[in-house]
C-alpha cells in the first residue's frame, strides 16, 4: 500500500494571471545591495557641497527614503501594491 | 568631541551585549540613550544666527561638558536618573538597561577629546580627559572649523577604529539578525513602524544610523581636505592639514577645563565600562519580576477598563 500523498502548494506559475500581476515588485538581493551604494554614493555626493545635509534626521532618513521610497515608487507608478500587507486576509481582501 | 564614532557605537554595543541579554535589550533604547548627551547640549554649543546676531553659548567647552554647564548632560550620574525615570515609567528592563550602556558608551568615549567629560559628577566636577584630540568648536568657527579639525586628528582615526569594530561583528548589521534579535526586543516599536514600511524599509531604518556615520565620516574628510581651502596664519592651504600627533591638529586653539592627570583616564575609563557592565548584568535578572508585573498590571487595567 502506497504511502498518501500530501498535496503540493500551487506554484506561482499556475496562478491566475491577473492575481500575480497585481503583486508588488519585490528587490532582490543585488538589487538591495545597488539600492544601498547608490544612496551612499548619492548623499556624500550631495552633502560634499550641502553641509546641511550631515545631520543625523536627515542621513538616515536618506537612506530609508531611497532603499525603500524607490521601490515603493516603481510600484506605485506601476499601480502595485506599495503599502505593506499585514496578514494573508487583509492580502486576500485587497486582490 | 566624537562624530561618527556615536553612530558605530550603537551597533558595537548591540553586538557585544552579555550573553544572556542578547535579543532583549532594545535597540533604540541603546540608539537613544548614545544620542541623548549631544542632543540635549550640542545644539546650544553650535547656537545659530538670526538677524545678524549669534544666539549660543559663549564658551562652547564650558557649556558643553563644564560644570555650570549642560556638561552634566555628559556624566554617568545623569544616564543613572534618566534610566531610573525610564524604569519608574514603564518598568522596561530591555529600554533601560539599553539606554545605560548606549549612555554609557558616549560619556566614555567623549573623555578623548580635550575637554573630556566629568565622570565622577557629583563627587567631582573635575573633566577626565585624554586629550587625544582638540577640543574644536568655537563660536568663530562653529560647526565646519570643529568637522575640519576633528577629521584632521586622531578623532578620524577615532572613527575608524570604531568602523572596524562594527566590521569585525558584521553580523549585527545582517537583515537575518535584525529579525532574530533586535526586532524580538522590541516588537511593539517595529510592529508600529511596519505600518508603513516593510522588511526592506525597517531593515534600513535600523542600518540607518550605521549609513550616516559612514556617509558623514567619508563627506566631512573628503570635504575638509579636498574641497575646502582654509586660511591658516595668513597662509591659505588646499584642505586643512593632518595632524596625527597627540592633542592635534596644531592649526587649533587647544583649550580645556580643571581636569584631572590624564595617566589615569584610560584605566578609570575601562573600570567604568567595566562597572556598568557589571551592574547592567547584575540586575538583569532582578529586573524581570519588575518588568513581568508592569506587563500583568497594564493587562488588568486594559481588561477591566
Amino acid at each position: 500500500m502506497s504511502e498518501p500523498t500530501r498535496p503540493t502548494p500551487p506554484s506561482p506559475e499556475s496562478e491566475p494571471s491577473n492575481r500575480s500581476a497585481k503583486k508588488a515588485w519585490v528587490p532582490s538581493k543585488w538589487v538591495d545591495v545597488v539600492l544601498y551604494i547608490t544612496a551612499g554614493v548619492t548623499y556624500i555626493g550631495f552633502s560634499i557641497w550641502n553641509k546641511w545635509l550631515l545631520d543625523w534626521i536627515v542621513g538616515p532618513a536618506w537612506l530609508v527614503a531611497w532603499v525603500w521610497g524607490v521601490p515603493a515608487l516603481y510600484n506605485l507608478i506601476r499601480r502595485r501594491p506599495v503599502r505593506p500587507r499585514r496578514n494573508p486576509i487583509e492580502a486576500e481582501a485587497s486582490t | 568631541m566624537s562624530w561618527a564614532a556615536h553612530q558605530f557605537e550603537v551597533y558595537a554595543v548591540e553586538a557585544h551585549l552579555p550573553k544572556k541579554m542578547v535579543g532583549q535589550v532594545s535597540w533604540f533604547a541603546i540608539f537613544f540613550g548614545d544620542f541623548t548627551p549631544d542632543f540635549l547640549a550640542k545644539f546650544w554649543v553650535y547656537g545659530f544666527n538670526f538677524h545678524g546676531k549669534h544666539y549660543g553659548a559663549s564658551k562652547p567647552y564650558q557649556w558643553h561638558r563644564g560644570w555650570p554647564g549642560m556638561g552634566i548632560s555628559h556624566t554617568l550620574f545623569f544616564g543613572i536618573l534618566c534610566c531610573l525615570g525610564i524604569w519608574a515609567w514603564k518598568h522596561n528592563r530591555a529600554w533601560t538597561i539599553g539606554f545605560l550602556l548606549g549612555f554609557s558608551a558616549h560619556v566614555l568615549t567623549d573623555v578623548n577629546d580635550s575637554i573630556g567629560t566629568m565622570l565622577l559628577f557629583p563627587f567631582s566636577t573635575l573633566n577626565w580627559s585624554l586629550h587625544t584630540w582638540a577640543y574644536a568648536a568655537t563660536v568663530k568657527g562653529g560647526k565646519y572649523l570643529d568637522a575640519a579639525s576633528y577629521y584632521s586628528s586622531l578623532g578620524f582615526a577615532m572613527d575608524f577604529f570604531w568602523f572596524i569594530v562594527v566590521l569585525g561583528s558584521w553580523r549585527v548589521l545582517t537583515r537575518d539578525f535584525w529579525r532574530t534579535k533586535v526586532v524580538p526586543a522590541d516588537p511593539h516599536v517595529w510592529s508600529w513602524l511596519g505600518q508603513w514600511l516593510d522588511e526592506r524599509g525597517l531593515v534600513a531604518l535600523y542600518r540607518s544610523v550605521f549609513f550616516y556615520g559612514v556617509c558623514r565620516m567619508i563627506a566631512w574628510t573628503t570635504w575638509a581636505h579636498i574641497v575646502a581651502r582654509p586660511v591658516i596664519d595668513g597662509v591659505r592651504h588646499q584642505g586643512y592639514p593632518w595632524d596625527l600627533s597627540w592633542t592635534g591638529p596644531w592649526w587649533v586653539q587647544h583649550v580645556s577645563l580643571p581636569h584631572v592627570t590624564p595617566l589615569i583616564v584610560l584605566p578609570a575609563a575601562l573600570f567604568l565600562l567595566g562597572c556598568v557592565y557589571f551592574v547592567a548584568n547584575t540586575i538583569w535578572d532582578r529586573m524581570e519580576s519588575g518588568s513581568i508585573r508592569a506587563i500583568a498590571w497594564r493587562n488588568v487595567r486594559r481588561n477591566t477598563g
